[in-house]
């Protein structure tokens, strides 16, 4: 293969996904060059939005947490603040939290932003269930306050400082939200209500970290979730934009396929898949580590410490993804809400169980986006969006001369449960559909088997021991950090903007260490 | 308020501790098997969306006085990919010192692709399809896309009968979705409709009625041309409803323009909802325009700058063609993004009706270079074609 050597960079991004853009603007902000690579014709990743017919619809975001408005401005806000981003997006308020469903036990509940609003809320849902609440918010906010001394400090926490200031949150710390909503004697229905959000980390509430969900939890309720207006390509272009105007450069087209090394942690460049080389001695690989340590550094030199952390983490869900363009408003079907989280079961790990196989699977979180924004379709029509995730490598089973009718059972049976559970009758609006399946998935991200989550944050993978390790896991490999959904700071839109952040100013401060 | 899940504080901060250790060791604790290199979900996604294809020509058969017909076969892989009945492929080869590409419907089944066989049909009707109708010998070589395109059935959207309408050469889609639908992979019932100027314009008459044996409902329509067995003058809706249910029916229409036109005012008064009828695309040619202007393109492409002309009449995609530079497009009709590009400078235009792009690709400056037409002198970041 002919090879040609492009010029050097301080950094290169494997990459262009919401980790990778942010990653690539701190550094450049940070004063270093820096070239993202992409394989995909677009930017942002699992962040874009695609047209059918008259219709453009967002690709995957459901809504943006720990936003808030300009004036009170949430964590995410203002990182677009310093990244200088905010202003390039029009961003439309979510109006309410979500609207819970579950067939089991027949809950239909609509849940509203604003601490105050959802325990009372909850109290007309579960009556009895204030105090406990009420105690479940505060830790909460204890959480929050304690996750943000320890980003401040890069993870590099002081256990007295810890130990005096969040007493609650390390005794809470270290178990699972159920075990949490126990211990504060949360009555079981405020419980279900509660969890609805569980989907959105893939982890059931046995095994998830309470830490996690309730830093989740009370970003969104206490800050509300907001959207760009032109879907996620939105943010995803600002944020391309910024690169190019900070004097960074993006590649499209341009796969990555090997990470030059001459030992561990001696990064010499970036392969493409046609052969340009393009020299450099960090990388900020917005991709899998199973990819990077398996596949795209020489073997030689990946350590048998590297492979065996690799391989002792889990794959999170597979996602699965149908769109609907309808050819009737939403109020004309009596589709309410913007966001539906719809169950067979309470129990999640029960139906965590069932999400393993794609044929028992019938959990879907939907999102009519009209609901938030009217105009995001011409009058008379509206949007929606159908997501669920396979907890194993089921959908791996699918042959490819019945790819195109497996994909059509699934989206037929999230038609059937969102009809069966909402009385909503949407079939023969249907003016355009698509469908993601993990396949699609694996196509434009390339990520192994389709998963859409990384990493499970489940048990000794939580979130709290992948933070305060964070300093540790770079160390495996010098010179190569990751952002995105399968960094520490695992997967979701605000997650990755997090692990992009951190990863582009750490870079920046390996760099500068190195100028010293 | 304070937490408390054991009966002494302390037990649960010492648990606290022990998340660090605990990860430390489950880490080390994992396979020291070596990490896969393959994932069966990805293998699939790699069968199905190889991307850009090197293929050759295996035959070449005149189907009439001005359409010939030519089977690949793709020298890369195995075999081509699983597709949907109704889709095209674009080709691309060297012509008179450019490097030109156009979108063709598959007249193959996307079973006969697993026999790594692709049938295209072409009409001779410009720069490169006549090239491809007069000097294309079997072992010709090609660059293939994969298939693509939204011109396809869809069980869960449309209705169990399709009408199919083609217009002269748009009979090529129509002859892979028949084959489908007999082969067991389509769920429908097709009555097709297909107009052509006289009987020596009726291309894959014999596959046809081959196929009307085994369930294809066809009528044949000639507008220049009276004989027994031939309806005759345009498919009217007077003529669709005498074999079809217009309104129980989804309509799939591939042909001219003029064809398109005039069936939307023939089906006026069925009041069809949008859905009802799936058009297939058209290639967005060049404006006609007197004495077009011609102007400086300066093309960025990852790190390399070049300036190359571009007419005022020809689309950028075009103007990048004779020059002889790669680049990406499949359905030069503006619909499909593949050739989405950052424009850097210059005004341009947009063909009528064919602005494709996203929302936020017109507020941050992207372009689609197979619908855009240069105003003055212009310049733009194109990726590579893969």
């Amino acid at each position: 293969m002919e090879t040609r050597t492009a010029k050097a960079y301080d950094v290169v991004v494997i990459g262009a996904g919401n980790g990778g853009l942010t990653a690539a603007i701190r550094v450049l902000q940070a004063g270093f060059s820096c070239l993202v690579v992409e394989k995909h014709n677009l930017p942002g990743g699992f962040a874009t939005s695609f047209k059918r017919g008259r219709f453009e619809f967002e690709a995957s975001l459901h809504e943006l947490n720990d936003f808030g408005s300009a004036e009170e401005p949430g964590d995410i806000r203002i990182l677009f603040r310093e990244l200088g981003v905010e202003d390039k997006i029009d961003w439309i308020r979510i109006p309410e939290a979500y609207h819970l469903i579950t067939t089991d036990k027949k809950y239909d509940c609509v849940m509203p932003f604003g601490a105050q609003a959802f325990i009372d809320k909850m109290e007309e849902y579960v009556p009895g269930s204030r105090q406990s609440m009420t105690d479940f918010f505060a830790l909460c906010n204890e959480v929050r306050d304690a996750q943000a001394y320890s980003s401040s400090v890069n993870g590099n926490t002081d256990s007295d400082y810890m130990k005096k200031n969040f007493p609650n949150f390390i005794r809470a710390g270290s178990y699972s939200v159920n075990e949490v909503l126990e211990a504060l004697h949360m009555p079981k229905a405020a419980q279900d209500i509660l969890g609805a959000y569980w989907c959105y980390l893939g982890v059931d509430l046995d095994r998830m970290s309470f830490l996690h969900y309730g830093s989740m939890v009370i970003r969104y309720i206490t800050r509300d979730a907001w959207m760009p207006r032109m879907r996620s390509h939105e943010i995803s272009l600002a944020l391309e934009d910024r690169i190019r105007e900070l004097g960074g450069d993006i590649w499209y087209h341009s796969p990555a396929e090997k990470i030059l090394a001459d030992a561990p942690g001696k990064i010499t460049g970036v392969q493409l898949t046609d052969g340009t080389i393009i020299p450099t001695r960090h990388v900020i690989a917005n991709c899998s580590p199973h990819l990077v340590f398996g596949k795209m550094l020489d073997p030689a030199v990946v350590t048998e410490p590297m492979v065996r952390a690799t391989n002792a983490r889990t794959f999170s869900g597979r996602g699965f993804t149908l769109f609907l363009g309808l050819n009737k408003s939403a109020e004309e079907l009596g589709i309410q809400s913007h966001n539906y989280f719809i169950y067979d079961t309470t129990d999640s790990a029960r139906q965590y169980d069932m999400m393993r196989k794609v044929d028992t699977n019938h959990v879907q979180a939907t999102v009519c986006l009209n609901n938030a924004y009217p105009e995001c379709s011409p009058p008379g029509t509206c949007m929606m969006y159908f997501t669920t995730m396979f907890m194993s490598d089921d959908w791996g089973n699918v042959s490819e001369t019945d790819y195109f009718k497996a994909k059509d059972r699934v989206a037929d049976d999230m038609i059937r449960v969102f009809e069966r559970e909402t009385g909503c009758k949407i079939r023969d609006a249907i003016e355009e559909i698509a469908v993601a399946s993990p396949t699609t998935y694996a196509r434009y991200c390339g990520h192994p088997q389709g998963v859409i989550y990384g990493y499970e944050t489940a048990g000794w993978d939580s979130l709290m021991p992948r933070m305060m390790m964070m300093k540790e896991d770079a160390q495996l490999f010098p010179g190569l950090r990751f952002a995105g959904g399968y960094a520490m700071r695992s997967s979701g839109y605000s997650s990755s903007y997090v692990s992009g952040d951190l990863s582009g100013r750490q870079t920046a401060g390996d760099l500068k260490r190195e100028v010293r | 308020m304070k937490f408390k899940k054991q009966i002494f504080g302390f037990m649960d901060m010492l648990r606290f501790t022990k998340l660090v250790p605990n990860r430390r060791a489950a880490l080390a604790a994992g396979s020291a098997e070596p990490l896969p290199t393959e994932y069966r979900t990805n293998t699939l996604a790699h069968r199905l969306h190889p991307g850009r294809m090197q293929v050759e020509v295996a035959a070449v058969r005149p189907l009439t006085e001005s359409m010939t017909e030519l089977t690949f076969r793709r020298l890369d892989g195995d075999a081509f990919p699983f597709f949907r009945a109704g889709q095209y492929v674009s080709l691309q080869g060297p012509v008179e010192g450019g490097l030109v590409s156009r979108p063709y419907s598959i007249v193959s089944s996307p079973r006969e692709a697993l026999q790594n066989k692709l049938v295209l049909g072409i009409e001779d009707a410009g720069f490169f399809s006549h090239h491809l109708n007069r000097g294309v010998r079997p072992g010709d070589k090609f660059v293939m896309t994969e298939p693509s395109g939204e011109f396809h059935y869809e069980t869960l959207r449309d209705r169990p009968q399709i009408i199919c309408v083609a217009g002269g050469a748009g009979i090529t889609p129509f002859l892979s979705m028949a084959k489908s639908m007999i082969e067991g992979d389509e769920p429908y019932t097709m009555t097709l409709f297909y107009g052509a100027r006289d009987l020596a314009h009726l291309a894959y008459r014999e596959e046809l009625d081959a196929l009307a044996e085994k369930g294809l409902k066809v009528v044949y329509v000639l507008s220049d041309e009276e004989r027994p067995g031939f309806a005759h003058g345009f498919v009217t809706a007077d003529l669709i409803q005498e074999h079809a249910d217009i309104n129980g029916s989804t309509f799939f229409l591939c042909g001219p323009k003029a064809m398109y036109d005039f069936l939307a005012k023939e089906l006026a008064p069925y009041a069809l909802p949008l859905k009802a009828i799936r058009k297939d695309a058209t290639c967005c040619g060049a404006l006609e325009l007197d004495a077009p202007r011609t102007f400086t393109l300066t093309v960025h492409l990852r790190d390399q700058v070049q300036t190359i002309p571009a007419r005022e009449d020809d689309t950028l995609l075009t103007a990048l063609e004779r020059a002889g530079v790669d680049a990406p497009n499949k359905c030069r009709a503006g619909g499909c993004g593949y050739c989405h590009s950052k424009w850097l400078g210059g005004r341009y235009r947009v063909a009528d009706g064919r602005d494709g792009r996203r929302e936020a690709d017109r507020k941050f400056g992207f372009i689609h270079p197979c619908v855009t037409y240069p105003l003055e002198d212009m310049a733009i970041d194109l990726p590579p074609a893969e």
